[in-house]
Formats: C-alpha cells, structure tokens, sequence
C-alpha cells in the first residue's frame, strides 16, 4: 500500500501539505481583501453638501476618498450599480437647520451591497457615526447635561472562560472534524484496495487459496486499513501544527494556547477516541468493497458513506451543541464533542466514559460483521 | 490426489437473479450449479474439466480449492477433506487462473515471498525454490523490476512462479489459456506437463476442445452442473461417434 500514489497523497500529501496551503491561502486572502477594503479609493458622490459644511469638510479630509459634487441626484442610483461610483450621500437641504435646532437629521446613503468587499457603505457609515457622535457630545455640553444621561444601564463584561475554552469552543470543533474526515479518507483508499481491488485484479483467489484462514486474511486487511486511517489522522495534526506555527497573524498567546492544547497528553487521549472510530471506517469500507464486484462499483457504493459521516462531523461543529447523556451515545457526533471538551480541559469522566463505550462497541460490532460478511460466499463470489 | 463424490453445490438466488434466470424459476430460491458429480484425479496425470461458460466447472475448481463450500458431498485433496482439513488442503493446492493475478507495485521477487509467507515456507526452502523456478523461468533479469512495468509475457512467467512456489502436490488451473496469446499460451502448457512429469496431481478446466489433444490423460464433461463423459482420453477416443472433439461433445450434451 506504501506504494500506492493515491493512498500516500490521501495519507500524507493531503493532510500534510495540501490542508495548511489551503487554510493558510484562505486566511491570508481574507486579510488581504480586509486591507484592500480599508485602502481602496473610494468614488464618492456627495449631495446637498452645501448644507452641512462640517460634514462636508470630515469627508473632503478623508484619505482614499474623492468626492464629486457636481453629479445630479437621478444619475447617483444608476451610477453605484453599474459601479461608475462606489457610493453616494444624499444630504438634505435643511441639514444644517435640523442640526442647529438639536433636531434628528437624515442622510441617505447609496451604496451597492453585492460588491464583495462592501468599502463604501462601511466607510461612510464610520464617517456618519463618528460625526453624529461628536454632534451629541457638544449637546450634552452645551445644554450642560449629564453624559451618562443617555446611558442608563452600561455592561462591564467580565469573561470567566479561559483563553483555552473559548478557543476551544469557536475553533475546537474544527479539530475533531479534521480526525474525522482524514480518518475516514485514509482509509477509503486501502479499504478500496484491498477488498474490491483483489477482487478485480484476481488476486482475491490466490490469497483465499492459501493456508491463510479467512478470519486471518480479514483482520490482516482490517488492520491495514485502519493503520492508514490513524496514521492519515495524526498527520493531520502534525498539519495542524504547520498551519498554527506559520500563521503570521496568529497572536503570540493564542499561539501558544493551541500549542499547549495540542500537547502530546492531550493527543494521546483524543487518538484513543479516534482509533474506535478508525475501526469501524475500516470495517465499513472493507465491509463495501469486498461486495463490490469492481474498484469502481466501490467508489460508488461508499461515495454515500461521505455524507453519513460528515453530518454528525458538522454537527459537533455547531454552537449549542454540548456533550450530554444522549450526544455521548451518538459515534461520530460524541468523537466530535467529546474533543472539544478534552481541548478545553472541561471533560467530564463519565461523558467520556459512554464516548467510550459508544464508540468502542460500534467498533466491535462493525468488525464482528466485517468478518462475517467476509466469511459468506454470496459476498465474495457475488456475481 | 483429488477425490470427488457426489458433489452438488446450490447458490442462492435473490429476487434479481430469480428474475433473470425466468419464470420458471421464480419460486426457486437456489440455483444447482453443479448436480452429484463424482471423479478422481491422480497423481502424475492431467485431469481436464471440460464444458461451456456456465457448466459449473469454476464452481468446481474453487469448492477443490476450499474457496466455496459444497452443498452436498465430499471432496479430498492429498487425503484431506475439504471441509475437515481445509488448511492443510490448500497447503497442497496451487491455483491459478488466465488472470494473472499479481500487485502491480510489488516485484516478482516480492510477489513470490508474499505468497511464500502465506504458505509460511521456510527462508532457505524459499530461497533455493526461488532461485530454482527463476532460473527455470528465465526470470532474474526483471526479478527486482515493478511488475507494472513487465511485459505481459514476463507476468505470465510470474504468476507461474507464484502458483508453484511453495511446491504444492496438486496444481489447480481454472482456464488458464483463456484469452492468452498462443505463446503465453503454450508457456502455461509447458507448465502443465512439467507439472505432470513432476508426478503432481493436475487438474485444469477449459471450453477448447484442441486442449484436450496436447495435454489431457483423463477428461471429464460437464454441462448444466452434470457429467456426461468420465473417463481417460483414449476411451473418449474410442468411444467417440463423430468425426471431431468438438462434434463430440455436442453430440454427448445436446439434449442438455
């Protein structure tokens, strides 16, 4: 099998290489659309400026920003959406009387929603808060009021999680996830091969037809294709590792709190999840491809399989969902809990017990059939 | 020595196939593949199994060779029964079918000590067997390349290789010439007598009548899962009212 490209690439190169190029790519593309949004020349009409001078000259001072006075109000529409403008104000003709009578004044603000990075609307809306914000201070000083008048009731957050259990409840459902779907993917290939791969090759024969029992012939695939499943999923740390160390705009300390969650202890204990888990992909796969008559009626049969196991995979993902007495029960979705809470530190031993038990008895029953279906003729000479 | 009485096998059928075998079959649950055969091959002669696709002769070959169990009856191998001594059986077997069965990504080197392991053979017993059969062969020059990269000839002479590497006692070939070209063809026919020469107990199927003249001591006909000839070639020979092999067994199963 350490020959086989697809099944290296799947194990190693994937994981490895192709899972931190792709995430590393992602963040450093939204950072830099992040920078060309706060950078980029905006094109901005402006409407009725004559009548708020002060906020006339807050825009004129902007940097990055053109203004255009001279366009008349029936083109401004027409211009944002065809993109010949970023954006336009609308101020009205009483602005300034409104402002200096302390009364609400309204500006209208022309923008294009689908253009991806959203520059103008942000921009001018920071430009309109800050202003009316100024505005409302020389009030309250003018009229000689209380500032905290208008904040009745202010919230002091006070956070008791620590930094590792918010990082692990926002990010530490991603973890699991990857365990899952790179254990499941490095052993789809070994599980094609060695089950449905024999059996289009004749090689199935020749191996039945030797001392080997059959019971000896099964296990020796299982584990096969269960030690690319481990091994495919500790690459994946490994890639998590290169993915957190060369993350550039990572801060120093939640670098090194994910360092320290991903600490060897932790790891060890997260991969005796992971091994049970392993276990039943293998007999599973092993269990489609020796039905099948053919590598590519295998594909098909296991490309359902995908979804089976990433919806529980996605649902560990989700806020709110928390390990209990009934989502310890449920393989996959408790494998995907029961890592977020051992990342935290907040992992109750009885939860963890039932994970185990769960995930332990799903394996067990998957190989017992795995070595049962192997041992039917229907199975092996279908046809 | 194989060891064949009243052999039956039933597979059964699921509601597809109960569909495609016919009405008449729809309320049967299984299919007779092969129907109370009985035959004896022996040591140091060539037994070949000839009928149609579909008479039940890899049926046979693979319940010899312990991959499939029978329904009813008995078969020994070297004095072990199939379904009491199934390991020791397939320690006396090799088998070997037109496919030639090997890992592409494995040399032949490694091809053979795959198998040997299976069979758990000794090193040195290995390495002399290995070299022996290499040079037999003429198979050093490509020992040590990957076998996806051989020539079809030289994965024929390593599938041979495989098949008679731990030195079984009785050599299985489930059609082997099928679909072969005449030199590898003629290779694996090569094998058969040198197997017979040997005194190895040989027994192969085929649907070519000519093989039965190049190689065959005793024959066996098979058709719809029943024999309708058991005997050696030159009773075939003489008890033969047609002009031809072919004319022959038509004439012995046409009312099949």
């Amino acid at each position: 099998m350490l020959r086989d490209r697809r099944t290296l690439f799947m194990m190693i190169g994937a994981p490895l290489l192709i899972m931190p190029l792709l995430f590393t790519t992602v963040i450093k593309v939204t950072e830099a659309q992040v920078k060309k949004a706060k950078t980029k020349e905006l094109k901005i009409a402006v409407l009725g400026g004559d009548s708020a001078p002060e906020f006339m000259a807050r825009l004129s001072s902007e940097e990055r920003l053109n203004i255009f006075t001279d366009i008349v109000e029936d083109s401004v529409r027409a211009m944002t959406a065809n993109e010949t403008l970023d954006g336009a104000v609308i101020i009205p003709r009483n602005f300034l009387e409104l402002i200096q009578n302390d009364k609400q004044a309204t500006v209208r603000l022309i923008f294009k929603s689908s253009e991806s990075l959203d520059a103008a609307r942000q921009r001018i809306e920071a430009i309109v808060t800050q202003h009316s914000a100024e505005i409302v201070t020389e009030r309250i000083l003018r009229l000689n009021l209380d500032p905290t008048l208008f904040d009745a009731v202010v919230v002091v957050k006070e956070d008791v999680a620590s930094t590792r259990e918010s990082f692990a409840e926002n990010a530490g459902g991603f973890l699991p996830y990857l365990f899952i779907i790179f254990g499941f993917m490095g052993s789809m290939y070994p599980a094609l091969d060695l089950g449905a791969g024999e059996k289009e090759r004749g090689t199935l024969e020749t191996i039945l037809s030797s001392p080997a029992s059959r019971f000896d012939v099964v296990l020796g695939k299982f584990f096969v294709v269960m030690l690319f499943g481990v091994s495919t999923a500790l690459i994946a740390i490994l890639g998590v590792f290169i993915m957190v160390w060369q993350l550039p705009s990572m801060e120093v300390d939640i670098r090194a709190v994910v360092m320290d969650m991903l600490g060897a202890q932790r790891i060890v204990f997260i991969m005796t999840l992971v091994l049970p888990v392993t276990a039943f992909f293998a007999a599973v796969g092993l269990a489609i491809s020796i039905f099948a008559q053919s590598f590519k009626e295998a594909q098909s049969m296991m490309a359902p399989l995908n979804f089976v196991i990433i919806l529980p995979a996605m649902i560990g993902m989700l806020p709110g969902i928390e390990l209990n007495y009934v989502t310890a029960a449920i393989p996959i979705l408790n494998l995907a809990l029961a890592t977020k809470t051992i990342l935290a530190g907040t992992a109750e031993p009885i939860l963890i017990a039932e994970v185990y038990l769960s995930l332990f008895s799903l394996a067990g029953v998957s190989i017992f059939a795995c070595v049962k279906w192997f041992n039917r003729e229907e199975t092996l000479f279908r046809s | 020595m194989i060891k064949v009485s009243n052999l039956s096998k039933d597979f059964k059928l699921n509601r597809k196939q109960r569909r495609e075998h016919g009405d008449g079959q729809m309320n049967r649950k299984t299919l007779r593949a092969v129907d109370s055969i009985s035959f004896e091959c022996q040591p140091g002669r060539v037994f070949c199994l000839i009928g149609p696709n579909g008479a039940g002769k890899t049926t046979t070959l693979r319940i010899i060779s312990t991959m499939l169990k029978p329904t009813e009856g008995s078969v020994t191998v070297a004095n072990f029964d199939t379904l009491e001594n199934p390991k020791e059986v397939r320690r006396n077997i090799g088998f070997m079918t037109a496919q030639t069965a090997l890992y592409d990504r494995l040399t032949p080197t490694e091809m053979v000590q795959y198998i040997a392991d299976l069979y758990g053979m000794q090193a040195s017993h290995f390495e002399e067997r290995k070299n022996r059969i290499f040079s037999m062969l003429d198979m050093h020059s490509f020992a040590d390349r990957r076998i996806a990269r051989l020539s079809s000839g030289m994965k024929q002479k390593t599938s041979i290789a495989r098949t008679i590497i731990h030195d079984p006692s009785v050599v299985v070939f489930d059609e082997p010439t099928t679909g072969l070209d005449i030199m590898t063809a003629r290779r694996i026919i090569e094998l058969i007598r040198s197997c017979r020469e040997e005194g190895k107990t040989v027994i192969f199927s085929t649907h070519h009548m000519s093989e039965l003249r190049l190689l065959c001591d005793d024959l066996a006909i098979i058709h719809g899962g029943k024999l309708y000839f058991q005997g050696t070639t030159e009773q075939f020979e003489a008890e033969m009212k047609s002009d031809s092999y072919e004319d022959e067994f038509v004439r012995l199963v046409g009312g099949a």
